[in-house]
Formats: C-alpha cells, sequence, structure tokens
C-alpha cells in the first residue's frame, strides 16, 4: 500500500469484523486499526452494531412449541 | 448406516434416529425461533415455521451426514420453507429486485464522510439504543439485507455458509451485509437522534453522499 492504509483498513473493516479475511490481511489491519484513531473508532461503531444486533435478537421460541415440536415428531416416527 | 469419524457404527432404527435428532437438533429451536421472528416478523407465523422446519428435518434427517455443520443445515431447511411457504403471502414490493437496486435509491447515507467526534458520538448513541429500536429497524430493511445480516452477526456463519443458505454467491452475500449494516446504522442514528440520545451531526440528509466501491 502506498497511501497511509486507511483506504484498505476502511474496505475492508467488515470483512474483519467478520473475520474473513486471510491471516496476513488480518494482521495488516490490526497494526493499522492500533495506530490509526478514525479508522478505530469506525471499527468501534462496527463491534457495536453487531453487539447491538445479537443482543437484540435473542429471543426465546414459546412454551408450548418444543412439546409440540416433539409431539409431532412421535406422531411422524410412530406413522412409519 | 453410516460410519462416524471415530470408527463407531450409528443405529439405524428409526427410534433412535428419534433421539438423535431430539438431541442434536431440538435445542436450536430457540436460536431458529429468533431467525423466524426475523423472517416472517410476527410469533405466530414464526413459531409455525420452526415447526415446519423441524417435521421436514426429521424426514430428510438420514440425509444429514453426521460430522457435518447441523446448524448451517438447518438453517438451509428453515431458509427453504420460508421462502416456500410463507414469502408467497407476505408483500415485498421489491424483493427480487433488492440486489440491483443502486444506494441511493434505497435511502442510505454515506457516513464515512463524518468527522472523528461524530462518530464516537455515533458509537455511543448505538449503544444506548434499547432492543425494540434495534428490532424495529432489521424489520425495515429488505429481507435479503435483514437476514445477511442475522446470519452474520447474529449466528456467526461464515460468508461461505450465508451463501449457502440464501443461494447466493458469496459477493451477493458481502454486498447485502455491507448495505444492510448500512442500513441499519443510519436508521439506528436516525432514531437516536428523534429521541435525542446523543445526536450525530451528520447522518441522515445533510450527509454528502458518497459512493464508496462495492
Amino acid at each position: 500500500m502506498t497511501d497511509c492504509g486507511c483506504d484498505k483498513a476502511k474496505a475492508e473493516l467488515e470483512e474483519y469484523l467478520h473475520r474473513e479475511l486471510s491471516d496476513a490481511d488480518f494482521i495488516d489491519i490490526t497494526d493499522h486499526l492500533a495506530t490509526c484513531e478514525d479508522c478505530s473508532k469506525e471499527h468501534l461503531i462496527g463491534l457495536k452494531l453487531t453487539e447491538k444486533v445479537q443482543q437484540a435478537c435473542q429471543e426465546k421460541a414459546p412454551v408450548g412449541l418444543r412439546d409440540q415440536v416433539l409431539l409431532k415428531l412421535r406422531e411422524l416416527s410412530a406413522a412409519n | 448406516m453410516s460410519t462416524t469419524d471415530d470408527g463407531s457404527t450409528e443405529p439405524a432404527p428409526a427410534k433412535d434416529n428419534r433421539a438423535l435428532f431430539e438431541e442434536q437438533a431440538i435445542p436450536f429451536m430457540d436460536q431458529l425461533y429468533a431467525a423466524g421472528l426475523r423472517m416472517t416478523r410476527n410469533p405466530a407465523d414464526a413459531a409455525d415455521l420452526v415447526q415446519e422446519t423441524f417435521v421436514k428435518a426429521y424426514a430428510a434427517f438420514g440425509q444429514f451426514q453426521q460430522g457435518t455443520n447441523l446448524k448451517a443445515w438447518l438453517y438451509r431447511i428453515l431458509t427453504n420453507t420460508f421462502i416456500n411457504s410463507y414469502r408467497k403471502k407476505q408483500r415485498e414490493p421489491y424483493q427480487g429486485a433488492i440486489d440491483d437496486l443502486e444506494d441511493w435509491q434505497l435511502g442510505g447515507a454515506e457516513s464515512m464522510t463524518q468527522g472523528r467526534s461524530t462518530r464516537s458520538a455515533e458509537a455511543e448513541a448505538i449503544d444506548h439504543l434499547p432492543d425494540s429500536a434495534v428490532k424495529d429497524a432489521l424489520q425495515a430493511i429488505p429481507e435479503d439485507f435483514r437476514m445477511a445480516v442475522y446470519f452474520a452477526d447474529v449466528e456467526g456463519f461464515s460468508y461461505q455458509e450465508i451463501a449457502d443458505i440464501m443461494k447466493t454467491p458469496v459477493g451477493t452475500v458481502m454486498s447485502r451485509l455491507h448495505r444492510g449494516r448500512r442500513l441499519l446504522r443510519d436508521l439506528l442514528a436516525d432514531y437516536a437522534t428523534e429521541r435525542g440520545i446523543a445526536v450525530p451531526v451528520s447522518t441522515g440528509a445533510t450527509a454528502p453522499s458518497r459512493r464508496t466501491g462495492k
């Protein structure tokens, strides 16, 4: 890279976050984030977004659903 | 039946099959239900979808290769079942063509142009949002984007696994993820601004629109 590394970092932050980069690229971005405040702030927003989405999507199946499904499976095996 | 990796032979009879299915597949019920909620956007349909998914998965369980990724296999069945049984009932006007729309048509602003101070404010604002706001925002973005985000960020599937589940090339997965997360971020910033939670200055209409390479 001929620039400061920001272009590459910003283009790859999402893949970095999702652990989709090669080891070499992963190390490049990690190094860049350690020294670039701007990119590391951008990365922090990405992390925060992932964390919030994870947090919001923790619904439990309704209590009766498990029994209903198990019953259905029993019926199906009995029919075979 | 097949032989497992450690060399032991698996019992074939149907009732053992059921015990194995109950032991291995049923624990994914909560996760599948949460995914079903993202797909159908209502609890009754999500419960029906999950039940139908388990029935189909059970019927096909003999074809599942022990030792491969059961979770991904179940999600593939969930997704297929949703597409075949539910999506048709729902009105999603742009579905199918959504990947071809330009970013400006989706209403996303490019806030990479934001300054440093506003960006720390943005992370903080997102952090303070209630789960309900995040769920609303997820519901508001196009289904294919929403599910790509869900699969990557909640379930931690790899891009290749998501590509298999959604039956689409990895490049499309990346584009859906990028655009989905972008839209989500903008919606959450708008929500935070409306609620007076730490206000990033330049998201939304005032941000200079700059295209990034896709």
